[in-house]
């Protein structure tokens, strides 16, 4: 419905453009203003408040181009991206000036630096590459990212003493550039597929399979009576509350766990719906799995809501130890993380199934895009073997020891592995097209578990990130 | 499977399918040993715990509790180096002789087939190749002349190291193989608590043996600093070398910054109190009142004089008291709620008091002491826990990981480019100069190189034939045109 009103009356571009204009100076006026009653003319959060609003304004205009379709909304997030990363810079540099360390110490400080290599990367890929609508996938990240970052921990904290090494911020630095650049290959990867002429159904089943995935991962968390166990947050403190060395306390949400039940139903209804069309050929069932995936975008957002209002207010009790706690979205950023990716995943099916056309005109070619995801993974690679020789040598100096094969670093050699394979099938067996993507797409889902998954669901001596 | 051929099952250990297959093998088991519970980790316990005796046994069996160190692990990377090896030797043959005799005299078929080339109209062709030669040599491509029977032409390329480089790359891995081979079969590592002032030659290793070593090591001090906050910023240790009684290297060693010598490597790891006291500070005044109050310091078991007749001696101290059953009792090796007992004698009096700090009821007899004490100072025995490892093989690793990224920068980052320029006639047997080339990876970046080099020729030919003409003759400068397409022949025969 949506679809044919928008096609009605063709966009002029200039509406919205003015309005995310209006609100962005309105805000920074807000922001001056408390600006100039703090007397703190140049403080982190004032500059973080300002990367916020651009980075917003940005995904507001690419949200904009999603539904209207108007070309020039995408050159004006860009201008966008560029400003808030300008702010994002002086927070970096800022935070780096006052805390005497570069900028990877807390989880505050490894988001602060992510999300600025990733509107860096943004920026190039639209630049160098010709990929226009990367920021349509890359913004949200950030603004998730920065919204995160007000919830965190923000003082400059001591360094405790095995992360005092210059190694150490190598390492860290390395692995974010490394993933970073997985990370864009991901996306142009898909923008392949995309223009690949890969049928849009097949990419509803795809983005119903990763919803399953994450209500999984979440699932895992799913207690005995329907509850979801979250860690306790100590509001006073800023930080999760520990029972002892490295331990957790974790509490349990009551019911919040049915709730994630019912919506891993929903996010899988599209893909079941999907394999019945395959087997039937009858058009009913993928039409109705796509009415399915917007039931199941409602449900997430629901979800979402409801896990946030709950996580907010109320104190819990917990199985380890007696008395009630409270928590926040700040102790469980990867739960929180997940419910948004799918969400958001979800949003990004829409835009195909609604302006696919528009997309592969803003799109480079298929050739150009295959070959420029090779290049991408081919910087990737060098930087992932120098994080793991750092990640390495930082160990043999704090450990005594270069390789223990804790999950982390098993991880982060099977990921070096995949994309070693990646190579030597483009290289040796002259992969392209289809299957390299695909390839591509596997790295960086064992990226992702490296990052997310080893942290969230096994333990092990990378305690500190 | 009749007869036994070594040769095929060489060819088939080299062959990528069977790398690929053992790659996905090792990936598979690797993920198997972060999700499966591991055994020196994780406390018996625990595992327990966590399996039901049956599946316990099943995955001990199979060696899953202990993946990374099980023997079909160790083959199974013994394969992947094995195959790697395999895949090297195969190939390496083809890669050196296109190396080392590189295609500088390309016959006619190879040259028309080249992706990258064009022609441009020349009047002069050894001017227009004298030209060529100075843009490759601007361009970085070292230009040769192929001097054939009755030709001349021009040869130039850049990077041909990178030909090579896949093959660095593979013998770094098998070079970082190797070392952790050697650590895995000669090395070691243990752990060793020493309190200042303690020496040993010998400490536990991981597997609960005792190893020896070859020299002694000596704590002399320990210590913490904190921030301002309290959270610890910096432990530190003074360590001493000593070999025949005499002391050979020292050195402060902190988090981060090991101590090594002769192949065993000290490191910072933990630190904490042992329970024991070090040393007290007392403030005794005589119980009268009369008299300046005294400072002392007490260490176990000392003594120390108060005046002619009185001494007092520090007979036990209880970091974490707790009283039950008559008894004073610890609950633990941390200095939290601590419990002196000092003995009073005196002479005068001809018996021992039991003094308590702090005064514990049933205990003490505090008040029939000639002299009141008071707690100033304590401190306590603190001991460094020292990481100890001996890695003979890591110079190997790390000699493969810097091999490894200078290789793997120039498997991807440096092209082989190869150019050729050769005087020839087009179609309708105009003097022309074929140029044409090839890189081996990069072909789109190439692609614009090499048309940016065509151009460069162009006007280096032009500004060339402006200058020669200008002084001789008086024809109509014709500036070169470029023909692209396959008409021309290449070798043109040289007009000398």
């Amino acid at each position: 419905m949506a679809r044919t009103r928008v096609e009605a009356q063709p966009a002029t571009g200039s509406r919205l453009v003015v309005m995310v204009g209006l609100a962005v100076s309105f805000l920074l006026l807000m922001a001056l203003l408390n600006m100039a009653k703090s007397q703190n003319l140049w403080d982190e959060a004032y500059l973080l408040y300002g990367a916020l609003i651009f980075y917003s304004a940005a995904g507001v205009l690419y949200l904009g181009f999603g539904v209207t379709g108007v070309s020039s909304y995408v050159r004006f997030a860009s201008f966008a991206i560029w400003a808030g990363l300008m702010a994002n810079t002086g927070a970096i540099a800022h935070r780096w000036y006052e805390a005497g360390h570069p900028p990877f110490a807390s989880v505050y400080e490894m988001l602060l630096s992510f999300v600025w290599t990733l509107a860096v990367l943004t920026l190039v890929a639209e630049r160098r590459y010709g990929v226009k609508v990367i920021g349509t996938v890359t913004m949200p990240i950030a603004i998730v990212g920065v919204v995160l970052m007000q919830l965190l921990r923000t003082e400059v904290h001591p360094l405790v003493p095995a992360l005092q090494s210059t190694w150490l911020h190598v390492h860290v630095t390395l692995a974010m550039l490394a993933y970073a650049a997985c990370a864009l290959s991901f996306a142009i990867a898909m923008m392949f597929l995309i223009q690949d002429k890969m049928p849009t159904e097949t990419f509803l089943a795809a983005t119903s399979l990763f919803g399953v995935a994450i209500y999984m991962g979440v699932l895992t968390r799913f207690e005995a009576w329907g509850g979801l166990s979250v860690a306790a947050w100590n509001p006073e403190e800023r930080s999760e509350v520990f029972l002892g060395k490295g331990m957790r306390l974790f509490v349990v949400i009551p019911d919040l766990g049915w709730m994630m039940l019912v919506v891993l139903a929903a996010v899988a209804a599209p893909f079941f719906l999907y394999l019945v069309w395959r087997r039937t050929e009858d058009d009913g069932f993928l039409s109705l799995a796509n009415r399915a995936q917007f039931v199941s975008i409602l449900l997430q957002a629901l979800a979402l809501v409801f896990f946030l209002l709950r996580i907010r207010g109320g104190r819990y009790s917990s199985f380890d130890t007696e008395g009630l706690f409270p928590t926040s979205p700040a102790a469980s950023p990867f739960l929180l993380s997940g419910l948004v990716g799918g969400i958001f995943a979800s949003l990004l099916y829409l835009l195909l199934l609604w302006r696919r056309a528009d997309l592969e005109c803003m799109l480079p070619s298929a050739e150009e895009l295959d070959r420029i995801t090779y290049r991408t993974i081919a910087i990737a690679f060098p930087l992932l073997t120098l994080m793991i020789a750092a990640g390495a040598y930082w160990a043999n100096r704090t450990w005594g020891s270069y390789w223990s094969w804790d999950p982390k670093e098993t991880w982060a050699a099977i990921t070096w592995l995949v994309y070693a394979g990646y190579l030597h099938m483009r290289i040796t067996r002259g992969w392209r097209g289809r299957r390299a993507a695909y390839f591509a797409i596997l790295g960086f889902g064992v990226v992702m578990f490296t990052f997310f998954g080893v942290t969230y669901l096994l333990p092990g001596l990378h305690a500190y990130a | 499977m009749t007869t036994f051929h070594p040769r095929r099952l060489w060819q088939t250990i080299g062959a990528t399918k069977t790398g690929v297959v053992l790659l996905i093998l090792v990936i598979v088991m690797s993920a198997a040993g972060t999700l499966i519970l591991q055994r020196p980790v994780t406390e018996p316990e625990e595992m327990q715990r966590a399996y039901s005796a049956q599946v316990l046994r099943l995955l001990d069996g199979l060696g899953l509790t202990d993946v990374f160190h099980a023997w079909w692990f160790v083959l199974l990377l013994m394969l992947v180096s094995l195959s790697l090896i395999a895949a090297s030797v195969q190939r390496f043959p083809n890669s050196w002789r296109f190396y080392s005799r590189p295609y500088r005299s390309a016959d006619e078929g190879f040259l028309k087939a080249l992706t990258h080339q064009t022609q441009i109209l020349v009047e002069d062709e050894e001017a227009s190749l004298k030209a060529a030669e100075r843009v490759f040599r601007r361009a970085g491509l070292k230009p040769q002349h192929i001097v054939r029977e009755r030709s001349f032409s021009l040869f130039g390329e850049r990077h041909r190291i990178s030909e090579l480089a896949v093959y660095a790359v593979h013998a770094s891995l098998i070079l970082i193989f190797l070392g952790t081979m050697v650590d895995a079969l000669w090395g070691w590592r243990g752990f060793v608590a020493l309190t200042p002032g303690e020496q040993t030659i010998q400490l536990q290793l991981r597997d609960g043996a005792v190893q020896k070593l070859p020299f002694g090591i000596r704590c002399d001090a320990v210590g913490q600093e904190n921030y301002a906050d309290g959270t610890p910023k910096k432990w530190w240790s003074k360590l001493e070398i000593v070999e025949v009684g005499r002391t050979v290297a020292q050195k402060e060693i902190v988090v981060n910054d090991p101590l090594v010598y002769g192949g065993i490597r000290f490191y910072q790891s933990s630190y904490g109190d042992t329970g024991k006291l070090d040393k007290i500070i007392l403030a005794a005044s005589a119980a009268s009142g009369k008299g300046d109050v005294k400072e002392i310091v007490l260490g176990l078991n000392e003594t120390v004089p108060l005046d002619s007749e009185t001494s007092v001696r520090l007979a036990e101290f209880i970091p974490d008291y707790v009283t039950a059953d008559g008894q004073v009792y610890t609950r633990s090796n941390q200095a939290n709620n601590p419990a002196v007992h000092l003995i009073v004698e005196s002479k005068k009096l001809g018996e021992a008091v039991n003094v308590w700090l702090p005064p514990l009821p049933g205990f003490e007899q505090n008040s029939s002491s000639p002299y009141r004490f008071e707690a100033r100072d304590l401190r306590m025995m603190h001991f460094t826990g020292l990481e100890v490892s001996h890695e003979p093989g890591q110079w190997a690793v790390w000699a493969g990981v810097v091999m490894l990224s200078l290789g793997l920068g120039v498997v991807f980052y440096l092209v082989h480019t190869r150019c050729w320029a050769v005087p020839a006639r087009d179609a309708r047997g105009r003097p022309v100069l074929w140029l044409g080339g090839v890189a081996n990876k990069n072909k789109e970046v190439f692609e614009r190189r090499f048309q940016k080099l065509v151009g460069e020729i162009e006007s280096e030919i032009s500004r060339v034939t402006v200058t020669s003409q200008s002084a001789t003759r008086h024809k109509a400068i014709q500036s070169p045109q470029r023909q692209t397409g396959m008409g021309a022949m290449p070798y043109g025969t040289y007009k000398g």
